[in-house]
């Protein structure tokens, strides 16, 4: 732009001015896809939405200017949302969609106070064919005619426009400036949020991605707020370059609690993002959304002091998790079995405002150690130990097969130090000693 | 007339012979005994607290379970790389609820420090321990510093070699196993030094007597040396150094 680069002119015209233009083909099913992003995230606002394609977007907002404090914090606030998602928009507010779609095109932005006609009747001729059935030779007819303005060709007889084939003029300005009723589609936001952004370059660089889920989280955020829901879970699917071995890379990433907080979305995604090794550039993103659920509005306190906030316990977990991985953050609980070894598993945790009391198991009557060694450890025989209390024995299990079986004395012992162990006397010749527990 | 007066400047100045009152009332670690001697009555809240540990299984998780045991619902235990298997019938079988106790296992001390970091920060957990081998003072202070942020106690686990190093640590107790329990040197307190250890009786699980009977005074012929004499060693408990400036770093250095 700085150069002199302006819409309208020739690729060889551009490519003269700077050489080093990186020029895109237009998609159309891009931009289409791009609308329905905004429309979906425009539910925020308001329910009664409507495409206009192929680049508008119609709110009807005056039923919610109350709730969103008027028309110019309203407006704030879209234009402010519309850049995070990394678009920029023009916006118009007017009685009829058709009025508002020329004016965000045409319009001077700044007579929103005025009334319909007098802001409708400056606009250029070029309007009239925006959006309507107006044809090309319509135009050059009133062009021919001398007419350079809406108002004009308003004041013209109609049923001489209308005899000489113009007739889609006259409903055009009738629909334009409310004197025939004009009723548009309702949009209605997808019931699953899957959303694509396609990178302008290729790139491998985290802070690239996460910029990119930025744009991708924040139409998932309006979705969300239309729907005042939150969700548990979502996945970003990473697509790498064409010419790669994998196609994709799927990432899930789970949020721990029921949530529609995209900063910890964006905590997440970052934390997933630094360690999955990436085999290739990235050439778009994909994010797709659980199913969502109904979230309870948060219940804020009158005084809200920074001294005793209770922490999230859930986003610990989930952050905890994303770095270390899965099989490192874990719980432990009992398991009704004799064998020392299979009466505990490993248990995947769950948020703590989320798990019941949970039923213990019967457990053995007498007492077991706190800290159970991996692998029993042969110690010398007999044991240099004072015995304190034994045998009890603990045996089979051949239920699981020959391994599993075990057939053990086990004692309390008093080692060397005073501390006292768990050890056991193997119950097959010929009768190892191994140490098996600490209780401390 | 002059009474008032004086009990008021009694709790503003604090003498050399008394344990520090800390601003947090520290929370009870489950045995009498040793609440009596620990300021604020209790593992200090907000504070780096270290168990210097001969071995691992010395009694420290005997010593930990009223802790682990009153995890309030919504709330974590965090236990940070431990070096063995805690194992899950006889903490059940002590009341500790298995559900809020999280076992991180990270893959290097560097991760088990962030953890432990996380775990501070979010505020979500009502104990954090961590098992640390090697640490340098930075990372002890970074620790302490967070800890002191969140308000959480942080328990530090180390080995019984780290005693000899300087930590930021405002508790420090060596643990070592006697006969019929646990012995306890305390190393630093806010308050005059301890020299006499102390001996705890861990509960037996099952309610039942110790099998090796009762306690018996732990032996001070093992463990560090330590002040012989109890005179002129009371340590004498400094305010803390104001935030702002790194300790090391004095005012007239430049």
């Amino acid at each position: 732009m700085a150069r002199g680069v302006e819409p309208g002119l020739g690729r060889a015209s551009a490519l003269a001015i700077a050489p080093e233009l990186c020029l895109v083909d237009r998609q159309p099913a891009l931009e289409h896809a791009a609308l329905i992003d905004i429309a979906t995230w425009a539910g925020r606002f308001t329910p009664a939405i409507s495409l206009d394609p192929p680049h508008a977007i119609l709110l009807e907002v005056e039923t919610c200017l109350r709730l969103f404090g008027g028309l110019v914090p309203l407006g704030r606030q879209i234009t402010k949302g519309i850049e995070e998602l990394g678009f920029h928009a023009r916006l118009a507010v007017a009685q009829t969609p058709l009025a508002a779609r020329w004016l965000a095109r045409f319009g001077a932005g700044d007579d929103a106070g005025k009334a319909l006609a007098a802001r409708l009747d400056p606009l250029p001729l070029i309007a009239l064919a925006d959006g309507t059935p107006v044809g090309p030779d319509s135009l050059d007819l009133l062009t021919g005619t001398g007419h350079a303005s809406l108002g004009e060709v308003r004041r013209l007889p109609r049923h001489g426009l209308a005899r000489r084939h113009a007739q889609a003029v006259t409903d055009a300005l009738d629909r334009a400036y409310g004197r025939i009723p004009d009723p548009r589609p309702w949009f209605s936001p997808p019931e699953r949020y899957a959303s694509r952004l396609p990178l302008p370059t290729p790139s491998d660089q985290v802070d690239t991605l996460l910029f990119a889920a930025r744009r991708l989280l924040a139409g998932l955020a309006g979705w969300l707020d239309a729907r005042q829901a939150g969700i548990e879970r979502f996945t970003l699917v990473l697509e790498f370059e064409r010419n790669s071995q994998a196609p994709e890379a799927p990432l899930e990433i789970v949020l721990g609690t029921l949530s529609q907080d995209m900063q910890r979305c964006q905590l997440l995604a970052r934390e997933h993002l630094n360690r999955l090794p990436l085999p290739a550039a990235v050439d778009a993103l994909r994010l797709t959304a659980d199913e969502p659920h109904p979230l309870a509005p948060p219940a804020g306190e009158l005084f809200q002091g920074d001294d005793g906030q209770p922490g999230d316990a859930g986003l610990l977990l989930a952050t905890l998790r994303a770095r270390l991985g899965d099989q490192a953050v874990r719980c432990l609980t009992s398991h009704p079995d004799h064998r020392p070894e299979k009466a505990w598993r490993w248990v995947e945790p769950q948020p703590p405002d989320r798990s019941r009391g949970r039923q213990e198991p019967p457990l053995p009557a007498s007492p077991r150690p706190l800290w159970l060694l991996p692998e029993p450890r042969p110690i010398p025989a007999p044991p240099p130990w004072t015995l304190l209390t034994g045998p009890e024995r603990i045996a089979s299990g051949w239920w699981d097969g020959p391994e599993a079986t075990v057939r053990r004395d086990y004692f309390v012992a008093r080692s060397q130090d005073g501390g006292l162990a768990w050890v056991f006397r193997d119950g097959v010749a010929p009768h190892y000693w191994y140490l098996h527990g600490h209780f401390a | 007339m002059a009474a008032p007066a004086l009990s008021l400047l009694d709790n503003l100045v604090w003498r050399g012979d008394r344990l520090a009152t800390p601003a947090l009332q520290g929370r009870p670690t489950g045995h009498a005994a040793l609440d009596a001697v620990l300021p604020g009555g209790g593992w200090p809240l907000a504070a780096l607290s270290e168990l210097l540990l001969p071995r691992n299984g010395v009694g420290e998780l005997g010593l930990l379970l009223p802790l682990l045991a009153n995890v309030p619902a919504g709330r974590w235990a965090a236990c940070i790389a431990p070096p063995g298997l805690p194992y899950a019938p006889a903490l059940a079988a002590a009341g500790v609820p298995l559900e809020r106790l999280l076992i991180v296992q990270p893959e290097s001390p560097a991760h088990a420090r962030w953890a432990a970091r996380q775990a501070l920060d979010s505020r979500s957990c009502e104990v954090v321990l961590l098992w640390l081998v090697d640490a340098d003072m930075g990372a002890l202070r970074r620790l302490q510093l967070a800890a002191e942020e969140s308000g959480t106690p942080l328990i530090l686990l180390r080995p019984e070699s780290a005693a000899h190093q300087p930590s930021p640590a405002v508790l420090r107790l060596a643990l070592s196993p006697c006969r019929g329990g646990l012995g306890i040197r305390i190393l630093k307190r806010r308050g005059p030094q301890l020299t006499e250890p102390l001996a705890l009786e861990l509960p037996w699980p099952g309610g039942g007597p110790r099998p090796d009977g009762g306690l018996e005074p732990p032996s001070t012929a093992t463990g560090d040396p330590q002040p012989s004499s109890p005179s002129g060693k009371h340590a004498l408990v400094r305010p803390l150094p104001p935030r702002s400036a790194p300790s090391g770093l004095h005012a007239g250095a430049q």
